[in-house]
């Protein structure tokens, strides 16, 4: 789960730290390398912490070490690292899910741990589903991304990985705030206290796709939500979700595939011996011998996108899809708290079940998570059930700005459900 | 999404792809790109932004500051008296 231990461990004293932490290794640190799952960064070593990170360390943290990741968070298992797989701690033949797989690994093995993770299109909540541990995503431009390694960087979101509902709160106020360094970070309110929640749209189509055991932990769940919690559930349309994922891929992959075109064997990472080549042929030889195979797809799909005569049809429309989709949202809670689904239509498959997917499938795994994702909207994964030992996830979404209501919620389930922990530990 | 597209696309991503490769990613980007044209159908918003929130402009003074040392910038560089080398232009 850890791609990189703190070299200083053992020289520091029980007592000098309030808590430990980890940090998804597409966040820079220093004295610990930052490679974000690519060969690429092989040898990197950044010269300055990550917004997120030096506020952990300012609050007390320890950090322990870099968590293992999906390259550059290209993927939903955890399976496209250059170094190595995280595996799941309630069954070790299945996925932790990704793109932040170690972070949700460690928080389910270690007591007491938080993990910084980071949500492009469900990178959070995905792998807390799977590992049956909270992830909160907050609202776009909540955390400052100095220092995070972008993906798309109109998408990406530093986030939380928790067992416990109090630390998601009190973390995510040590993290978040305007920050120069990251002017999308400067446009928030302050985070106040909310008021209860009291009302829970669920979408008609929500079930759409979901295996059998997740819709029965839902279901469940959804019944626990209005007897025990005394909330209201009421069914609501959202016809434009399903426009999500398609905008979701033109709009990550071009933002990415620009946003790697830095990556080179210049200023970061790997670098060759031979650099009498012409600077083309150099930059394209480090580059292909050192992407993997699902960052070069990616780089290809956002390339293509972008291109003239392709670009008002895809990145162009995606945009404005976008749009629609936040206006749906904010449709929904003009009338209600917050919105729910599962995070992830099954449990943390095998992973010679995912060798067996074919690209769509592995794509299409991410449709539940993506919607909150692409709109900005805050989001909170929590366990909601077990089938077959395997941990279920819920997704809560809330306005822009509204963690409030993801706290008060994630509050009161915690006090209403017993959360599992693996038999295996760290 | 033909063939010689591909090879286009690859060679303005600055990626060389073995054959084994071109074969495998025309086959995916023809499936991924035949899923997105399900974006042909959205209704038009009439508004976009770039960002999912609104964002202004963030301004400071125009004074210049050193955030970090340049030596810890440059120690895994390839350099040649503090100039980064890099290959032919």
């Amino acid at each position: 789960m850890f791609c990189a231990i703190n070299p200083d461990l053992d020289h520091l004293q029980d007592g000098q730290f309030d808590f430990h932490f980890s940090a998804k290794d597409n966040l820079t640190t220093v004295g610990l390398p930052t490679r974000a799952g690519s060969r690429i960064l092989e040898g990197y070593r950044p010269a300055f912490d990550a917004h997120a990170v030096e506020a952990m360390r300012q609050a007390g943290g320890l950090l322990l070490g870099k968590t293992n990741m999906d390259e550059f968070g290209f993927g939903t298992f955890s399976t496209n690292s250059a170094f190595g797989v995280p595996r799941n701690p309630f069954d070790l033949d299945r996925s932790c899910g990704g793109s932040s797989g170690g972070a949700a690994c460690a928080t389910a093995v270690l007591d007491g741990h938080v993990a910084l993770g980071v949500s492009t299109g469900g990178s959070i909540s995905c792998p807390a589903a799977f590992c049956g541990v909270m992830g909160l995503t907050p609202t776009y431009g909540r955390v400052s991304r100095h220092g995070l390694l972008d993906y798309g960087n109109s998408l990406d979101k530093v986030g939380l990985i928790s067992r416990r509902a109090a630390d998601l709160e009190m973390h995510l106020r040590n993290i978040a705030g305007p920050d120069p360094r990251d002017p999308t970070s400067c446009a928030q309110p302050p985070m106040g206290k909310s008021a209860p929640v009291r009302s829970i749209a669920v979408p008609k189509d929500a079930l759409e796709g979901v295996s059998d055991e997740v819709s029965r932990s839902f279901q469940d769940a959804l019944d626990r939500l209005r007897d025990d919690l005394g909330l209201k559930v009421e069914t609501v349309e959202t016809p434009s979700f399903r426009f999500a994922m398609p905008s979701y891929y033109v709009l990550g992959c071009s933002e990415a595939s620009t946003n790697l075109a830095r990556y080179c064997g210049l200023r970061y990472g790997v670098q060759s011996e031979e650099i009498t080549e012409h600077f083309d042929k150099y930059f394209s030889r480090i580059r292909s011998e050192n992407f993997g195979r699902e960052a070069k797809r990616r780089i290809l799909l956002g390339t293509f996108a972008r291109m003239v005569g392709f670009r008002d049809r895809y990145y162009m429309k995606a945009l404005q899809v976008r749009e629609l989709i936040i206006q749906e949202y904010q449709r929904v809670f003009q009338d209600h708290d917050l919105l729910l689904t599962p995070a992830m239509p099954f449990t943390a498959p095998r992973f010679d079940a995912i060798d067996d997917m074919d690209i769509l499938e592995v794509y299409k795994a991410d449709y539940l998570t993506i919607p909150p994702n692409i709109s900005g909207m805050p989001h909170l994964s929590m366990p909601c059930g077990y089938a077959q030992g395997m941990p279920v996830g819920m997704q809560f979404v809330a306005n822009h700005w509204q963690e409030g209501l993801l706290f008060d919620i994630a509050q009161r389930w915690e006090e209403a459900f017993r959360l599992r922990a693996p038999e295996v530990t760290a | 999404m033909d063939r010689d597209t591909v090879t286009r696309v690859a060679k303005v991503a600055r990626l060389e792809l073995t054959e084994e490769e071109l074969v495998s990613f025309h086959s995916d980007l023809e499936k991924v790109l035949d899923y997105l044209s399900v974006l042909d159908e959205a209704p038009e918003s009439g508004s976009f932004n770039f960002n999912p929130i609104p964002v202004e402009d963030v301004l400071r003074d125009d004074v210049p500051v050193q955030e970090h040392d340049p030596a810890v910038l440059l120690r895994d560089m390839r350099t040649y008296q503090d100039y980064i080398r890099g290959p032919l232009l």
